[in-house]
């Protein structure tokens, strides 16, 4: 390897760390995935899909489905190795990319954290230091690396608690601390802490305390000083979310992702520990060499991840270019951190008619799992798409150009439920964009924030 | 100064706090604040509500059981206006309880082999003729039950004397009691079951399993209870007769109640007052309120923000309105549904205002997730 002068490097202990437990995280989220026969139930049995605006050709193989899954699991597992460290964190960004976007019904924030750390690792050196791949190239093996490799990393991690935090200065969060208000009184039987539910103000202490958790947390970590009790807030933190809310896996691969802010000697103890079990040599564990990228790579590098920034930047941003209300409409909601912050149930009845008289009311399980029929009711492009679902569906049927009228009725954060499609839209004539919805009911409300 | 030992330490020590948070135990004693206290909301609607509902039920049940059997041993005008008085009252009594489609009532689906109508009977005649048919299979459930009686002791012949003719005759009249018998002693088995299951195990597991996660009694129960307003109430009373659910398909012949003809109004009302006063925790033994639905959701402070009208008071009064609309109906359905349909389509709509309130708002307000998938248009 070539060395540059400027570059600054660091130990290659952290990255190599967070390669091996994040790899095993994902393994086994697909194992318990595969377990509880959400393969099945999500990806197999439903009849109909919510494919992502433009990725319209990403949708689940049928029975196939399952290879997607080994695949993932495989590629997971040689990441967490070391071992064809390249074709493995390729084979794994797409892998569990493609099955993140597979329906909008099981969306959610932590997939797409893991998709993005999984683009990030194609292109960082977490092999170079005590991998398989190290192991059996020794041209490869280094036990420093650039700075910024692992900078960029911690930038990530922090970008998603800062913008996590940032969601929640808004006056349903803190000022009248929904949905907390609404999903804590739940968990009033759970001993211990269970009678604080019953407290009005402890939904406020929860969501001012989870609000500057998030705003702060990346700072307390960053800094070696406050690095201890930061972590063990976090521990806390996704401890308590883990019991009180059915969120899976997240809250631990967030508990293992954040040791990637301790010191390079702190993972380089972990390393040595476990090379020690496994009697792996000095010159392995040891190696005193650099990992560099060649200067027109590290370049390269370096303008890709600067642009990796901006759009991580702005992406949370978007919705400022829709009217109506972000929590309402959901315009630019997703893709954007925006976690455990609405209470929001719905009801959609559908009907569809022809100007030839024929007219029916449609039967949502005949076409939709309950799991889609739920989120369908209260997102409004899941709405369209639904409806357009039922225009084809019924056009086969013979209906000539079938007309597709929904009766909605949603409730947000605890306001008293209302239609969230304008009743008279003829659905079967709107066409999915990024466009702003015109046929969403405005909002009737205010919520400041972001 | 050793960072990594300390961190272990620091994580061992919370995760041990966390787990005893997370487990799951029911021995800590239930919060002060009985207000938010589902301990005393499941106490109060189990011991106040539910099983004294049963035991008002049982008796009304027995009562039928015996005047049927009084009919069998006799067949004449007399012992038939007795039988059907006592399938009356046992009827409406049935509509108080049938609500409670939570553990044991659930669970042997008690509703599927007690009230699903109308009836079939080209079923009910292949059913006479082969005692040995199970009568515990999903196909069987439109052959039995009150729907079933309504036709054996109300739709068989134009009057009286017809219909004791039709149990008197020489060859299939025995055969035609023995299935009364049949499905009154199955009803009598299913009712003394669920019965005996509350005062076995369930009451404790129900008042004792306060969670509210998907198959906990009380995720059971609101379930079962915003379904049955939904689906046997508002679609089975009211939706599918009038043609509101069937895209205007009218079918005076799907009311309940079919045969007797005048009774499908008291039976709807009913029904809809003993979910009104189960949502209010109306106690069945001393005719107060208590803890319930309304007392539950106050305690969580569900309100409208806009009107700052509480969520229960808005509920309660949709249920009025749905009252009064049912109160101005005729007693005979199957005449409204011909005659005054528009008046049925009425009750259907304010039915489905409350509908999405208890299953909006509500259960999003007592953070329950619904669980049962709707057939609407079934």
């Amino acid at each position: 390897m070539m060395e540059i002068r400027e570059v600054k490097t660091t130990s290659a202990a952290p990255l190599a760390v967070f390669r091996i437990v994040f790899g095993a995280m994902i393994f086994l989220s697909v194992i318990r995935f595969w377990y509880q026969g959400w393969i099945k139930s999500l990806y197999i049995d439903p009849k109909y899909f919510f494919p992502f605006y433009g990725l319209e050709f990403i949708k689940p193989w049928g029975e196939y489905t399952y290879i997607l899954f080994v695949i993932c699991a495989c590629c997971a597992l040689m990441l967490a190795l070391g071992m064809f460290y390249r074709i493995a964190s390729i084979g794994l960004f797409f892998s569990f990319t493609y099955i993140e976007l597979m329906d909008k019904s099981t969306y959610l924030n932590h997939y797409y954290f893991v998709s993005l750390v999984c683009l990030m690792l194609v292109f960082l050196p977490a092999q170079v230091y005590f991998s398989v791949d190290a192991y059996r190239n020794k041209n490869l093996l280094s036990d420093a690396i650039p700075v910024w490799c692992l900078s960029s990393l911690r930038l990530f991690v922090g970008l998603l608690y800062f913008f996590a935090g940032l969601a929640k200065v808004n006056s349903d969060w803190l000022l009248l601390a929904q949905p907390l208000k609404i999903w804590l009184p739940a968990k009033n039987d759970l001993p211990i802490i269970g009678f604080l539910f019953n407290y009005s103000w402890i939904p406020f202490v929860f969501s001012w305390f989870g609000c500057l958790y998030d705003l702060l947390i990346p700072f307390l970590l960053w800094n070696a000083k406050t690095r201890l009790w930061a972590y063990g807030a976090v521990v806390v933190f996704h401890g308590l979310t883990a019991i009180l809310f059915p969120i899976g896996m997240f809250p631990y691969v967030m508990m293992v992702t954040a040791l990637v802010f301790f010191s390079g000697e702190f993972h380089q103890k972990i390393i040595s520990q476990i090379g020690k079990w496994l009697q792996l040599p000095a010159t392995f564990l040891y190696p005193n060499r650099i990992y560099a990228y060649s200067p027109t790579t590290q370049r390269i590098l370096l303008l890709g991840f600067g642009g990796f920034f901006c759009w991580q930047l702005l992406m949370p941003f978007r919705y400022w270019l829709y009217p109506g209300e972000l929590f309402w409409t959901e315009e630019g909601y997703r893709f954007s951190w925006r976690v455990m912050l609405m209470e929001k149930a719905g009801y959609a009845q559908f009907t569809v008619l022809d100007k030839e008289g024929r007219r029916e009311v449609v039967n949502n399980q005949q076409f939709l799992t309950p799991l889609q029929e739920k989120m369908m009711s209260t997102q409004p492009d899941m709405l369209l798409h639904y409806a357009h679902i039922l225009r084809d569906f019924y056009h086969q049927r013979g209906y000539n150009n079938p007309q597709v009228y929904v009766d909605s009725y949603v409730t947000l954060n605890g306001r008293m439920g209302k239609p969230l499609v304008k009743p008279t839209t003829n659905l079967a004539q709107e066409e999915e964009s990024f466009k702003p919805k015109k046929w969403i009911t405005s909002f009737d409300d205010t919520i400041t924030g972001f | 100064m050793n960072t990594f030992k300390r961190t272990i330490a620091v994580v061992a020590l919370l995760s041990g706090f966390l787990w005893a948070c997370g487990e799951s135990s029911t021995t800590e004693p239930a919060p002060d604040d009985d207000s938010k206290d589902r301990k005393a909301v499941l106490t109060h609607l189990a011991d106040e509500i539910i099983l004294p509902a049963y035991a008002n039920f049982k008796p009304k049940l027995e009562t039928m059981i015996a005047k049927s059997q009084a009919f069998s041993a006799k067949p004449d005008a007399t012992t038939l206006s007795e039988f059907r008085q006592a399938w009356v009252d046992a009827y409406t009594e049935w509509q108080k309880v049938e609500l409670f489609d939570v553990g044991p009532a659930n669970k042997t689906g008690i509703r599927n082999y007690y009230n699903i109508y109308p009836t079939n009977v080209t079923g009910i005649n292949d059913y006479m003729a082969d005692p040995s048919v199970n009568l515990e299979v999903a196909s069987s459930y439109d052959k039995q039950g009150f729907p079933a009686l309504d036709y054996l002791i109300n739709g068989v012949g134009a009057t009286d004397a017809q219909i004791v003719a039709y149990y008197t005759a020489s060859v299939e009249g025995p055969k035609r009691l023995a299935y009364i018998k049949r499905i009154t002693d199955h009803m009598n088995a299913l009712i003394t079951k669920v019965i005996a299951d509350w005062n076995g195990s369930y009451r404790t597991e129900f008042t004792t399993k306060t969670g509210l996660d998907i198959g906990s009694p009380m995720g059971e129960l609101v379930n079962g209870y915003v379904l049955h307003y939904e689906r046997y109430i508002r679609s089975g009373k009211f939706g599918i007769p009038s043609g509101a659910m069937l895209n205007g398909v009218v079918a005076s012949d799907k009311v309940e109640g079919f045969y007797k003809k005048d009774i499908s109004k008291i039976l709807a009302q009913t029904a809809h007052q003993a979910a009104v006063d189960f949502f209010n925790g109306k106690s069945v033994k001393t005719g107060t309120n208590g803890a319930g639905f309304k007392t539950y959701l106050d305690a969580l402070g569900a309100k409208d923000s806009a009107t700052g009208k509480t969520l229960s008071e808005t509920i309660n009064a949709q249920f009025d309105i749905a009252n009064q609309k049912i109160n101005g109906l005729k007693p005979n359905f199957f005449e409204e549904v011909k005659t005054n349909n528009a008046a049925m389509v009425q009750v259907y709509t304010e039915m489905q205002k409350a509908v999405r309130m208890l299953k909006v708002d509500m259960t999003s307000a007592m953070s329950i997730v619904i669980t049962y998938t709707d057939n609407d248009g079934d």
